[in-house]
């Protein structure tokens, strides 16, 4: 079992790095023999080679500076998604694989092109706010946190229905994108500990085994994800 | 005459909220409804000194004022913290007199980093410091490079930059300007060589992206850095703490002024440092300042002692949403070689707005908590289960730790006949739950 979590020392806002860390050790209470690497602007790594890679979200200008750096991962990374590679991309990170970046001085950035989705930042407001979410094709609740300055366009088949919380555009009731085991969305921090059914969900696409979040092992997990969804739908009014 | 009443309205609406213990925002945002730009209309000190930064600034302003006021000035300031326009307002037509004149030497404002844009197109600071910029209140400020640029827009060419060279982000505002005062710190007996912390926000240079390296960690980011392409360093200072011992509750300033440490902490002394480099500039003596300073203990209640039947214990207020924050008062307790139990309280993430949100828990470092001087860890609130998750992520072992949900029966636990010194470590938004027990 090998995991890349690339550009982990400049992608990593705000407890992103976690959802490494609790995919890890998953894996590791399975009894898999797991490796996790870390690799950033010096090292190329082979994408082939691993089975689950992540990325985590940046400021606005270190998300430049990675899609600059990334074009040279542009077709492993169309093979990934190709070939169904689990990926997730978390936070402005999945925003690279888009068309373009428009900055909030009207420079538009070239982005790795796999999306035809495009990305318009301003520098007005910052959006933040609590999610709850429902995954397109289950009844599972979603929880967590949007952290952003952007709109994405053009999204067609996103990956959440939302409840409450920010979209792609701000007309829009729906969030991220998934395309096979490709899975972007803009919740930011460790939205794998705070959402252990979806830890589940992608241990089963990796594992190709049928994980489920019942184990001791989760027990605080799942316990706090039941008194945020609890605290979050109190806010919606249910 | 729309000045006239504005003033007169503010005066009397504070006056009345002192009575009956209201905030401080409301008589000034009545005063810039009844006349917009009340602020550009009256006649403001000499000297105009705003403090701003993610943390620090309500405690660097407190400092400041109390050498000021010691050393014969008069001072206006915010210590109420109310530290938007409207606070900011409140205080200035409040020292003033009804023809719009601040009575004052010096008009001390504590600014909000969102803000300070919009208080100081009307009152433009003499001189202006900036603490530090941390992840802090993600919710509200999306993350330190977006407060940057926020912060950017705050700084007018007259006013005189007073920065931390410790800190990478800070210290861009002085770029290519020779007129800036910095201050900092030399290689401290408390540095790190290497980073220690859960992440690096000082791995990339703010200016040109490429890596930084470090000679010398003070905290988190802040230390001795330079960036290994474009040149950008750290820069010298002209008030430096050149030395501190935190076992025994000491800093020096500039080589000569020794300090006695009421709170051991480094942001303590950081923001020593930063009260004292602004009393040097308006002319005060650095031994004055250095014989104020010396144990003094802050009047804004983020340090509280306290007794829970023959136990002692402090609690340090700390910012949730801001990991350096914990880290500190982590760091403070993990020190305290009487051995101690601490106590985390993470029931309302914040008292002024709604958010579940816990990602910041993932950023502090709780391993550090791995220490022979902490003995047990209490943890406690809505958010028990989410501070248990991250405590299974550190090699602490379980055996030291104690989850217990309730808050008063947590309290009921600290009520032991444990010799151990207690700790509780927790935010403004939930201190009031754990003192009410007392």
């Amino acid at each position: 079992m090998k995991i890349l979590h690339l550009y982990y020392d400049i992608m990593n806002l705000y407890g992103d790095y976690a959802n490494v860390s609790a995919f890890e050790r998953l894996m590791k209470a399975l009894g898999k023999d797991v490796r996790t690497d870390r690799s950033s602007f010096r090292d190329k790594a082979d994408l082939s080679e691993y089975d689950f890679l992540y990325i985590g979200s940046g400021t606005e200008r270190n998300q430049k500076v990675v899609m600059k750096d990334m074009q040279r991962y542009k077709e492993d990374l169309r093979d990934c998604i190709d070939k169904g590679k689990v990926m997730l991309m978390t936070g402005n990170s999945f925003e690279m694989l888009g068309s373009s970046v428009t900055d909030s001085k009207g420079n538009v950035h070239e982005g790795l092109g796999l999306f035809s989705f495009s990305t318009t930042e301003q520098n007005k407001t910052r959006q933040t706010g609590d999610a709850v979410f429902s995954m397109k094709g289950t009844d599972k609740k979603f929880v967590g946190f949007i952290n952003k300055c952007s709109s994405i366009s053009g999204v067609d088949k996103p990956l959440f229905d939302i409840e409450m919380g920010l979209g792609n555009t701000d007309n829009e009731k729906t969030e991220g994108i998934r395309l096979g085991n490709f899975f972007g969305t803009h919740l930011t921090g460790p939205i794998l500990v705070k959402n252990p059914w979806f830890l589940c969900y992608i241990a089963s696409l990796v594992t190709g085994e049928n994980i489920n979040p019942s184990d001791e092992l989760l027990k605080y997990e799942l316990a706090g994800y039941d008194v945020t969804l609890s605290e979050l739908n109190k806010r919606i009014g249910l | 005459m729309k000045k006239f009443f504005a003033i007169l309205i503010c005066k009397l609406l504070r006056f009345a909220g002192n009575i009956i213990g209201r905030g401080s925002s409301l008589p000034g945002q009545i005063a810039l409804k009844i006349c917009p730009d009340i602020l550009s209309r009256v006649k403001l000190p000499e000297y105009i000194i705003a403090v701003t930064g993610s943390n620090g600034k309500t405690s660097t302003v407190e400092m400041i004022a109390h050498i000021l006021n010691r050393n014969g000035k008069s001072v206006a300031w915010n210590k109420e913290g109310s530290n938007q326009i409207e606070g900011v307002t409140t205080l200035v037509l409040g020292s003033s007199t009804l023809g719009g004149k601040v009575k004052k030497d010096i008009l001390l404002i504590e600014s909000d980093e969102r803000f300070a844009k919009y208080t100081f197109k009307y009152i433009k600071p003499t001189h202006y410091v900036i603490t530090n910029l941390y992840r802090d209140q993600l919710t509200r400020n999306g993350h330190p490079e977006w407060v940057y640029d926020a912060l950017s827009d705050s700084i007018y060419p007259e006013t005189q930059l007073i920065l931390n060279a410790d800190d990478p982000l800070v210290s861009l505002f002085g770029k290519d300007k020779d007129d800036v005062i910095w201050f900092g710190a030399d290689t401290l007996s408390t540095d790190t060589k290497e980073l220690e912390s859960v992440y690096n926000d000082g791995a990339y240079c703010p200016n040109c992206k490429s890596p930084m390296v470090y000679t010398t960690h003070h905290y988190n980011h802040i230390g001795h850095y330079s960036c290994t392409s474009c040149g950008y360093k750290r820069h010298d200072t002209a008030y430096t703490i050149t030395s501190v011992d935190l076992d025994n509750g000491e800093m020096t300033v500039d080589g000569k002024y020794n300090i006695s440490l009421a709170l051991r902490s480094l942001y303590n002394i950081y923001n020593i440092l930063a009260a004292y480099t602004v009393a040097s500039i308006v002319g005060i003596d650095g031994e004055k300042t250095a014989s104020d300073m010396s144990d003094y203990v802050m009047k804004n209640g983020r340090v509280i002692t306290f007794e829970i039947g023959s136990r002692q214990g402090t609690m340090l207020t700390s910012k949730h949403e801001n990991s350096v924050s914990y880290d500190q008062s982590i760091r403070l307790a993990c020190a305290d070689k009487r051995g101690c139990d601490v106590m985390f309280i993470v029931d309302a993430v914040s008292r002024k707005y709604f958010t579940s949100d816990v990602s910041w828990l993932w950023d502090i470092d709780f391993e550090m908590l791995r220490n022979e001087n902490v003995h047990e860890i209490i943890l406690s609130g809505t958010y028990y289960n989410d501070l248990a998750v991250r405590f299974e992520y550190t090699d602490i072992p379980k055996d030291k730790i104690r989850i217990i949900p309730d808050i008063e029966k947590a309290y009921d636990h600290l009520k032991s006949d444990r010799q151990e010194y207690i700790y509780v470590i927790t935010c403004f938004s939930d201190k009031g739950k754990f003192l009410a027990l007392l």
